[in-house]
């Protein structure tokens, strides 16, 4: 179980909630069990481009993307990128 | 009964409300920190529509049966693996006819038409647009590639008309399954050939309600109209408005021969003509056009959008990329709200407290 917390505007779109827990093997598979999942990709099933992904506070770019295993993980947090305007 | 205008801003929807004394009350933002492209009241059943896009979680189409208190996601939108494209953009919605209940078109950017039949829930990417023959020669401007004009004949089931940057306006005589170009004599002053067939740059399209074979468009060179469906256009201004250029567009729907535009002082600069923030009118079809700024600021760079402005029976309405609200009231311009975020797309609805 891990559990993955996303920002406000995420939160919203989810009745209010911002953490979920989740059995899931990959960050792949935790990010489509959410139910803003549709959020988060476009229709190739690439993740938006200014999303960041970190697992236990490690970026997950850093250990294989999406197919992160998340096995042993406590926490995945969803950050959206820092940006002006 | 008052107005209630759905003020459209890059942080979020405003809801503004005022009756018969012009005073308008100001709530929001709803779906805050969503880039409001356009959102209506669909008038058959009273359901909000809004083409929201955020800048990390891209294109959605939002409503709401309880006016704003909540909202739901449109869940399936987007277009197919195979067409290679992403969608970009939400940009306009357009209720079905009377008709046609829980119909309901979308445009979107890259140049792409969609259309609901369950009230919004799904949206099936329009074929006859997807796949035009002369897709190869639409290209994005820098609003994008942007669909953001649908216009629905209430006389005939079967024919609508799309307006595109920068593709052109195209018609359909059969419920969507072709389209035509209609472009005949419509400028295209930055393409190779100035009056191809395709790639010309409408700002916005507006079918006359009352005389539904009326055509108005504000192009991104020259306003025009067409008496025949689009079949033919009429360059119209050379008597009176300062420049061509610009992007809103309102009509009266008791008068076909009206039309009302906002002259910009060309694409390179997009800000208010000569420096002073006008609505241009005519009453004779655009024979000539008069100034109506009163009310307005004498001086003003303001740029107003596609989307941003809107008229009803009784007035006319716009807001700026600098956060303010105009409505036409007693032949005077009134702001109604100023200092709010950009704002992106104006409709207004009536309203009873």
């Amino acid at each position: 179980m891990v559990r993955v917390t996303v920002p406000s505007v995420l939160a919203t779109q989810a009745e209010g909630r911002a953490r979920f827990d989740i059995e899931a093997e990959t960050v792949r598979d935790a990010l489509r069990a959410l139910p803003v999942s549709d959020l988060l990709f476009n229709e190739l099933g690439e993740l938006r481009q200014h999303l960041n992904v970190y697992v236990d506070g490690t970026d997950m770019r850093d250990s294989g993307g999406l197919a992160c295993p998340l096995a042993g993980a406590h926490e995945v947090r969803i950050v959206a990128m820092v940006s002006g305007g | 009964m008052g107005v209630m205008a759905l003020v459209g801003t890059r942080k979020g929807l405003f809801l503004l409300r005022a009756k018969d004394d012009h005073r308008w009350r100001t709530e929001g933002p709803l779906l805050e920190g969503w880039g409001v492209y356009h959102a209506i009241v669909d008038e058959r059943d009273g359901t909000f529509y809004v083409a929201a896009n955020h800048t990390t979680y891209g294109p959605t189409v939002q409503r709401s049966t309880d006016g704003g208190k909540t909202w739901r996601r449109s869940r399936q939108i987007g277009l197919p693996e195979e067409s290679g494209l992403i969608l970009n953009a939400t940009w306009h919605i357009e209720p079905g006819r009377p008709q046609e209940p829980r119909r309901l078109y979308l445009g979107g950017d890259p140049g792409v038409l969609f259309r609901s039949d369950d009230g919004g829930e799904s949206w099936e990417p329009n074929r006859g647009i997807l796949e035009h023959p002369t897709r190869d020669r639409w290209f994005a401007g820098a609003g994008g590639l942007t669909c953001h004009s649908i216009q629905l004949d209430p006389r005939d089931s079967e024919r609508m008309y799309v307006g595109i940057t920068s593709a052109g306006t195209f018609r359909s005589d059969d419920g969507g399954e072709t389209w035509l170009p209609r472009n005949k004599k419509v400028a295209g002053d930055f393409l190779p050939d100035p009056y191809a067939e395709v790639g010309q740059c409408p700002h916005k399209l507006l079918l006359h309600p009352a005389s539904p074979d009326r055509l108005w468009q504000q192009n991104h060179c020259g306003v025009y109209r067409s008496d025949d469906r689009g079949d033919s256009w009429l360059r119209l201004d050379g008597n009176g408005l300062p420049t061509g250029f610009g992007f809103p567009l309102m009509l009266d729907p008791n008068d076909p021969d009206a039309a009302f535009v906002m002259p910009e002082k060309g694409f390179e600069y997009h800000y208010s003509a000569e420096g002073r923030l006008a609505v241009y009118r005519t009453r004779d079809a655009g024979e000539t056009w008069e100034s109506m700024s009163n009310g307005l600021p004498q001086q003003a760079w303001a740029a107003v959008l596609r989307e941003a402005s809107a008229f009803d029976a009784d007035s006319l309405y716009f807001g700026t990329q600098g956060g303010s609200f105009f409505a036409l009231a007693d032949g005077a311009w009134v702001e109604a709200a100023r200092y709010l975020p950009p704002i992106l797309s104006v409709e207004v609805t009536s309203w009873s407290a």
